[in-house]
């Protein structure tokens, strides 16, 4: 379809058209009118961006602050946007044209050269095998990470791991006061993200589901830090209520009973750490977690 | 002309033969709405995110090795940082413009994203996805999750420490996929979150994978609005069906492209002056285990953010399989949207019985199941963005969170379909009083 030509089904009755400039249809014309005014507009905006130029590149080069070469460059790009309006609006006129939409495409079939008869199997065979070849190429997807076997269902945390604290300082019960909280590491594994630990002196003794067992000087307990709905360190704790709050999507753990969730989107509790002391008085782990640790997955 | 201009001309014309279809070019019509610079602008803020991410791409280094920084800012001078979040405080600190390229690149991907949020709003509102425009339609809802994936990858470069809460919540998403989760996750991240892989992987996404597939679908978005011709509002005594009106490339549309390209350009430096964005020394870089309040994500993530906040505890097993809230949340809300925003052209065009192709644009009030698409898509979205602050909220007003969340579980559920019913009806009877009916022939 080109420009010139309608197609017969949609011969225009009434064309808009007033006028012709060479292929253009114009509707509307409106010259602007001589105007020395407008040259002082481009020349003021001209200089204006020539300034910002040279602001920016004498302010950037001399160390001078951001705000200054920083204003520099926006003054310039902005003056020089107004220039350029102004110049082309004096300089041609303001014009509506209107243009044909492409009608329907003429009929026929895509390509002219059209196959001999032959039997169609073989077509779809090489469909099939272009296929098998090319799901063959996703194989390449399974070098991207090592296979997840269980490295998500286990944490650092040995029998007789030492509670450290991200500077690497074991604690021992008498570290912690009432509604002490501490941030605990395995040693050896400072950092690992996974195994981090939040550390708690309650105000009272905690009550089931509480695994008493793991419960240290009456009221000395230790949970996991990652959220169980997001792996987001739980990071707060509010004393008044013994709750352990996470401030990325708000959920909340009663820490006196077993960190089961209060309120917020999870719907499991902290893995509580056990715990013990070792025979020098220092806080250990007496195992791994023996609940998942983190968010939901499988 | 200047005479080097007009030989310069002279000489390719003579060998390219470009006087004809320089001419075609020239004369394209162009109609004329502001609403129609939506998807300029954004194309400009692409333009102007390749410019400032190459520089800031010369000093930027993907790994989270400890590095000791030793420029001229004091609160980082010997510290070990991660080397990515160290090469941004030297680019920030103790390279001449580095900052100012760094904030122009964060204003332009905020303005990016904004603008095309907007301009398939624009789409939407006025029916310009209607047949022949599906394809191009839908190609613009790829460049929408482009663009969000942009986005999060360059939020996350930094490795600050907002940058490695939004890695670790983007982790367990995947890893809440039923069955394949953990595979998935590793496959992406490299293992175990916190890997020294994602840093490296998602300098690649950022720099080279997502701009790459983006400018494949810009051109291919703007090729096919050049073969199948502009939308245009309606105009007395014109039939748009039938004629294209508005002004020629030449001068017109230039002037309009050339000055918006350098007032975008300059309002985004201006921004970056006024405006500290990209600031990370205040977040400090991502610790293991430590999250601070106020985790928000960007603001064009606050619908997921919101979604993850509200919805309720659910974790159960079923066929071997665990599903939690954060999959509902994260990844089967955010699939049924994105289907909702695909599907919406062929529904209407079946409800309403349509017939033909459509080039002129439309009030959304004439069709009551567009505007209740509108208002029940978009108010969702929205409401649970607003979810997503519910904790500074909280703050603010003094509410307790529990009492908000709930607020905001209520009225993300109970407002959207109740403001559909409310605009359908409403537009139903505006036709009515008109006398007139949704058209299934554009006239």
């Amino acid at each position: 379809m080109t420009d010139g030509t309608a197609p017969g089904s949609r011969q225009p009755e009434t064309t808009p058209v007033a006028d012709e400039i060479g292929d253009l249809r114009v509707i509307a014309r409106d010259d602007p009118p001589p105007s020395g005014a407008n040259d002082l507009i481009v020349m003021g905006a001209a200089s204006g961006a020539i300034l910002g130029g040279i602001g920016f590149a004498v302010g950037l080069l001399a160390g001078a602050p951001l705000g200054f070469y920083g204003a520099a460059l926006a003054v310039g790009l902005l003056s020089l946007g107004v220039a350029v309006r102004r110049w082309i609006t004096d300089r041609f006129p303001d014009i509506d044209a209107v243009e044909l939409r492409p009608g329907p495409e003429p009929s026929g079939p895509i390509a002219d050269v059209a196959p001999v008869p032959r039997r169609s199997f073989l077509g779809r065979f090489l469909a099939v095998a272009a296929g098998v070849l090319g799901l063959g190429l996703i194989a390449p997807v399974v070098s991207l990470g090592p296979a997840p076997g269980d490295a998500l269902r286990r944490t650092a945390w040995r029998r007789g791991s030492r509670l450290v604290t991200t500077d690497g300082q074991p604690l021992s019960p008498a570290d912690l006061s009432p509604g002490g909280v501490v941030t605990v590491w395995p040693e050896g594994a400072i950092g690992d993200e996974t195994a981090a630990v939040i550390l708690l002196r309650l105000s009272g003794e905690p009550v089931d589901p509480t695994n008493g067992d793991w419960v240290v000087d009456s009221t000395v307990v230790a949970y996991s830090k990652i959220c169980t709905h997001a792996g987001c360190p739980v990071g707060l704790f509010r004393e008044q209520d013994d709750a352990l709050f996470c401030p990325c999507h708000q959920s909340t753990f009663d820490a006196q009973r077993g960190a089961i969730p209060t309120f917020g989107p999870t719907a499991r509790a902290l893995p509580q750490l056990p715990l013990g002391v070792d025979d020098e008085g220092n806080l250990v782990a007496l195992g791994d977690f023996t609940e998942q640790v983190g968010p939901a997955f499988g | 002309m200047t005479p080097l201009f007009a030989l310069l001309w002279d000489t390719l014309d003579d060998r390219l033969k470009l006087r004809a279809p320089g001419r075609k070019v020239a004369n394209k019509v162009f109609p004329h709405h502001w609403s129609f610079l939506l998807g300029e602008i954004a194309l400009i803020s692409f333009v102007i995110l390749v410019l400032t991410g190459i520089f800031l791409t010369m000093f930027y280094r993907p790994s989270i090795d400890p590095v000791v920084y030793s420029g001229a800012n004091e609160l980082f001078g010997g510290r070990r940082l991660p080397a990515a979040f160290e090469s941004i405080v030297r680019l920030t600190y103790d390279v001449p413009g580095g900052l100012l390229f760094r904030r122009i690149h964060r204003a332009a991907a905020h303005l990016f994203i904004a603008t095309v949020i907007l301009h398939l709003l624009r789409i939407i509102l006025t029916g310009a996805f209607r047949k022949p425009r599906e394809i191009n339609y839908h190609l613009g809802v790829v460049l929408l999750l482009l663009a969000f994936a942009l986005g999060f990858t360059g939020y996350s470069l930094p490795y600050d420490a907002l940058a490695g809460t939004g890695i670790r919540i983007a982790y367990t998403e995947l890893l809440s996929t039923p069955y394949i989760g953990d595979r998935l996750a590793f496959w992406i991240f490299g293992g175990e979150f916190p890997t020294g892989d994602v840093i490296p992987r998602f300098f690649v996404f950022h720099v080279l994978l997502l701009p790459g597939l983006i400018i494949g679908a810009i051109s291919a978005h703007l090729g096919l609005v050049a073969r199948q011709r502009h939308t245009q509002f309606p105009r007395v005594g014109i039939d748009g069906h039938r004629w294209i009106v508005g002004k020629p490339l030449w001068p017109s549309q230039f002037a309009e492209s050339a000055t918006l390209l350098l007032w975008v350009g300059g309002v985004l430096v201006a921004s970056a002056v006024l405006v500290p964005w990209a600031d990370i020394v205040l977040q400090g870089p991502y610790r293991p285990g430590e999250v601070g309040n106020n985790a928000q994500p960007d603001w064009y993530l606050f619908w997921l953010e919101g979604a993850l906040r509200l919805f309720p505890p659910i974790e159960f097993s079923v066929l071997g399989m665990t599903v939690s809230g954060p999959f509902f949340a994260g990844a089967v809300m955010p699939t049924l949207v994105i289907a909702l925003l695909v599907v919406y052209p062929f529904v209407e065009r079946r409800v309403y019985g349509l017939e033909g192709e459509w080039h002129v644009l439309q009030n959304p009030l004439d069709i009551p199941l567009r505007a209740a698409f509108l208002i029940g898509t978009f108010g969702f979205l929205l409401l649970l963005s607003a979810g997503a602050t519910n904790d500074i909220l909280s703050r603010l007003w003094g509410v307790p969170i529990e009492t908000l969340t709930w607020v905001f579980r209520i009225l993300a559920l109970v407002g959207p379909p109740l403001g559909a019913v409310g605009i359908f009806a409403y537009s139903k009877r505006r036709l009515a009083a008109k006398g007139q009916t949704v058209a299934s022939v554009e006239r």
